[in-house]
């Protein structure tokens, strides 16, 4: 409907629609402030480290103030973006921007490429599960690209496998690279803003109201946080984000190694395409595609839509459909409920190098006698060619209960040992040995 | 909205104008009380009293000061940080906290001269702790101690650098 009118009138539509339809860019603004926002607070605590990410994204679900409607902001934030950046290419589109406004046409194709990117790198930085997955695949795509798959791989994960490094490459690029550029775009296309910006008009109100339908879902719709990725069954569902379904679906459709071209390949060349619309009316490219700049545009921005949406529904309905995957998909579900109502666990940080001196709870006589050789924490240790065995899990050993470390401290050699191991019977009180035989058969 | 207003729709404009600064009020604010609530500092609960052991009595008896580590923990957002802190037992169990009490650098024993000595600014302590010269302006800082089953135990606290008084850091 909208389409026809504004055929007809390419420079600016005033029907009422239409003008409602131009407000997507506010909103486009609107959602990319909140991203901005939300991601530095979420930054004050994450950490990008596989044995911390999912430690402090608990801390900020459960404990932080605030902490998970932030999150959920920023989480679904994330999907609603590309939504409104594609409503506003569509936008453009109807009122053929790319003839007359072409820094907005450009900076939107490139807004839509960011986001995206955006999406992808963030949903690994929970090191969840999901994220652990989602990673997975990240790989797979970049594995399966003719000529360069083996090194956009390694460049991707930073090394040859899934590791810390490929977290701290998600997080720079997530919390640095991406943001600033998107930046620049956006600064690129407010500057190229000529109309007086009127502090009223249906742009501001429609940003209101998208922020208040963000806020009012974010408070309803916790952002999943899945089990940290040790937790992990074999009968997991790794699901990714709706604004990924898309790519989820059409890979379990595609044969193997198609992914790539589907993922990677085609959204490239589309936005490439996309790119140089602009252009197709002069030089050389007028000859085959004077009018038809409109028609291309349609076209592809149609296709996605009708491609995404498809996708989209059928893995919605299909996973609903399937009995064996809605049970496990509930039944994870009701797992992350748990997880989230468990009170938060801390891990131990060692300062200042504490870790190699004595562990709280270290008996004295312990560090007198035992440390020198076994270790502060027990740990074990060598001199020369003698070597002292660690002591750490020696409770789960047979004969090594509280009473028969005593006993071994008082006579090692009934207890099989050999020198240098010597008896402790006089230089220990009863009291002493008691201590060390309780602290060393807690090790862990 | 174009800016030539036809007459008469000036309370449509107001209403119009209200509707979104009121919005725009209200995301300013709740993000922000939210983002306050979020960047809030965590202060480690100091309720519990955790008294940590220095060593066995019997060994501490010397006339020299005995440089002693012990670790504490403390709850520190989503970690429990470990950390060592340097103390010297004096004789009659006095427990003295190796931080100066100018800027907080961990002082040393110095046999030869019979002093402390600290290692940033040369502030000097007497060998029972009182301030004798340099930046700092009060003695090293006794820490509370007690004797359990044998054991000398201490509190650890850590006091405000650079005043007169000794100050608890809360």
């Amino acid at each position: 409907m909208t389409a026809s009118q504004s055929d007809v009138q390419p420079k600016r539509s005033t029907g009422r629609v239409m003008s409602w339809f131009q407000a997507s860019g506010a909103v486009v603004l609107m959602l990319i402030c909140v991203q901005l926002v939300t991601g530095s607070l979420l930054a004050f605590y994450y950490v990008p480290s596989v044995d911390h990410a999912h430690t402090t994204v608990s801390f900020i679900e459960k404990v932080v103030s605030s902490g998970s409607w932030i999150r959920s902001l920023h989480h679904y934030g994330s999907q609603w973006l590309p939504f409104f950046v594609f409503l506003h290419l569509v936008r453009l589109r109807l009122c053929e921007a790319y003839k007359c406004h072409r820094v907005q046409w450009l900076t939107a194709v490139i807004l839509l490429a960011l986001v995206m990117a955006a999406g992808a790198t963030g949903y690994s930085l929970p090191w969840d599960a999901r994220a652990f997955f989602s990673t997975r695949v990240a790989e797979g795509l970049m594995a399966g690209l003719p000529l360069v798959g083996h090194n956009a791989r390694l460049w991707l994960l930073g090394g040859n496998e899934i590791s810390t490094l490929t977290l701290s490459r998600f997080f720079a690029l997530h919390v640095l690279v991406i943001p600033f550029l998107i930046l620049v775009v956006v600064a690129l296309r407010l500057i190229s803003q000529t109309q007086r910006v009127a502090l009223i008009n249906h742009s501001t109100i429609a940003a209101a109201v998208v922020f208040l339908a963000l806020a009012i879902w974010t408070v309803r719709f916790h952002a999943p946080l899945g089990p940290a990725v040790a937790d992990v069954n074999a009968d997991y569902l790794p699901r990714p984000g709706a604004q990924f379904l898309w790519l989820y679906e059409s890979l379990k459709h595609l044969p193997g190694g198609l992914g790539s071209i589907v993922g990677v390949v085609v959204p490239s060349l589309v936005v490439f395409v996309l790119l140089l619309l602009p252009w197709f009316g002069v030089g050389f490219l007028k000859h085959f595609s004077q009018h038809r700049q409109g028609l291309i545009a349609t076209v592809i921005l149609a296709s996605l839509a009708v491609w995404v949406v498809t996708m989209t529904a059928t893995s919605y309905l299909s996973d609903r459909r399937n009995p064996r995957t809605r049970q496990q998909l509930l039944k994870q579900q009701a797992e992350e409920q748990q997880f989230r109502a468990r009170p938060f666990e801390a891990t131990v940080l060692n300062l200042g190098g504490a870790a190699a001196q004595t562990q709280p709870g270290a008996p004295p006589a312990y560090i007198r006698f035992c440390a020198n050789c076994h270790g502060a924490h027990g740990e074990g240790g060598r001199q020369g060619a003698l070597k002292f065995p660690p002591l750490i899990g020696v409770g789960s050993k047979l004969r090594r209960t509280v009473d028969d470390v005593v006993g071994l401290l008082n006579d090692p050699t009934a207890y099989g040992l050999e020198p240098p191991m010597r008896s402790f019977a006089t230089k220990l009180t009863d009291q002493e040995k008691r201590d060390i035989a309780q602290w060393v058969v807690g090790l862990k | 909205m174009s800016n030539e207003t036809p007459p008469g729709t000036g309370n449509r404009r107001s209403f119009l104008l209200l509707f979104p600064l009121t919005v725009f009020a209200g995301i300013l604010s709740s993000v922000g009380v939210a983002a306050f609530r979020l960047l809030r500092p965590r202060l480690a609960s100091t309720s519990n009293e955790n008294w940590v052991d220095v060593g066995i009595l019997s060994e501490l008896n010397g006339a020299m000061p005995v440089l002693k580590k012990i670790a504490t923990d403390t709850v520190t957002g989503w970690a429990v940080t470990r950390e060592l802190h340097q103390v010297y037992v004096l004789a009659g169990n006095r427990v003295l906290s190796a931080v100066c009490p100018h800027e907080g650098c961990e002082v040393a024993w110095d046999k030869s001269t019979n002093r402390f000595s600290c290692p940033c600014h040369e502030s000097y302590f007497a060998p029972d702790g009182a301030r004798l010269t340099g930046p700092a302006r009060r003695g090293l800082d006794a820490l509370p101690s007690r004797v359990q089953d044998g054991k000398l135990q201490v509190l650890y606290e850590s006091y405000e650098n650079n005043s007169a008084e000794r100050i608890k850091r809360s």
